[in-house]
């Protein structure tokens, strides 16, 4: 009973914590990005940012990798203005732990 | 001013076009253009502070006039249309300073000098299509208007880091020319940060443009 009320507690813990807490890749898909040096402005505005590892772009697909160092992250508002800021515009943002 | 505006108008209507890179660059960016064709050399360096605008030097030397230009020069951009497969942009472009001459009357003489002007691009992976204007006050030395329109395509479409290549011709308009029509079909090769375009006019002339982007 005692493991079954720690798993439960765990499950809850778990379940209400943010969704983007165990995000440690996020995709975001823009609009404009059409050449090299729009890919070149994205790796050099989130490579300024200190949660951020590394992130790849692919043209094809329009969307902008970001992987997080460990224990770290960004929220959908961050990332959106970051973008934004750079003169594209966000289409989706996608999570994956 | 009337003038200037219906020959704008009017470039837009008949280029689909315009000129070379894009004028602003992401927050934080430099960016280093030197540009050669037939009427002239030019060195401009800008540094965007932000994706809206940019600030910068300008050095151009125009051959027949042996006019050399030290100017500011800043960008705006006005409005950015960011679609799933393609980016449009209007700029103004203007720049302040002062105008050398050392030709004719004008040898050795110096005056303040101006330009502004509209550019507008439409981009896609495969294709592109630009149009800018230029209305230049030099002072002493003269005004004049200029535009021109570009048209490209590119004829494989290559992964960020490649070599991309493009086929373009530009057409270069300047009314109180002699010979006022330029046609210059040129190749565009552009591989990470590096925008190199090279061509021949049908006067003979060389068309050299290189940017590098910080």
């Amino acid at each position: 009973m005692k493991k079954l009320s720690i798993l439960l507690l765990l499950g809850v813990f778990i379940l209400s914590s943010p969704a983007w807490a165990l995000s440690k890749q996020v995709d975001v898909k823009i609009n404009g990005l059409v050449c090299d040096f729009c890919a070149q402005a994205m790796e050099k505005v989130f490579g300024k940012q200190d949660e951020v590892a590394d992130i790849s772009v692919d043209l094809d697909t329009k969307i902008v990798t970001i992987n997080m160092k460990d224990g770290q992250n960004m929220d959908d508002a961050v990332i959106t203005k970051l973008i934004t800021d750079s003169g594209y515009n966000v289409e989706e943002i996608m999570r994956h732990e | 001013m009337f003038r200037f505006l219906m020959l704008s108008v009017l470039g837009l209507c008949v280029f689909a076009a315009t000129g070379q890179a894009r004028p602003v660059s992401y927050p934080g960016g430099v960016t280093v253009m030197v540009m050669n064709n037939g009427d002239r050399n030019s060195l401009h360096i800008h540094y965007s502070p932000t994706a809206l605008y940019s600030v910068g030097y300008l050095s151009e030397y125009w051959r027949d006039s042996e006019t050399t230009l030290q100017m500011l020069q800043v960008n705006n951009l006005l409005k950015r249309w960011n679609k799933p497969d393609s980016q449009a942009n209007i700029y103004l472009k203007s720049g302040i300073g002062m105008a050398y001459s050392d030709y004719g009357d004008f040898d050795h003489d110096s005056d303040v000098a101006a330009f502004t002007g509209i550019a507008a691009d439409w981009e896609s992976r495969r294709f592109f299509v630009s149009y800018a204007n230029r209305y230049n006050d030099f002072g002493q030395m003269g005004d004049f208007y200029m535009q021109s329109g570009r048209v490209g395509v590119a004829p494989y479409i290559g992964d960020y880091g490649d070599i991309h290549s493009w086929l373009m011709l530009e057409v270069d308009h300047n009314p109180e020319s002699s010979e006022p029509l330029t046609v210059t079909p040129l190749v565009r090769f552009f591989k990470g940060v590096h925008l190199l375009e090279t061509g021949m006019s049908n006067k003979g002339d060389v068309l050299f443009n290189y940017i590098v982007r910080f």
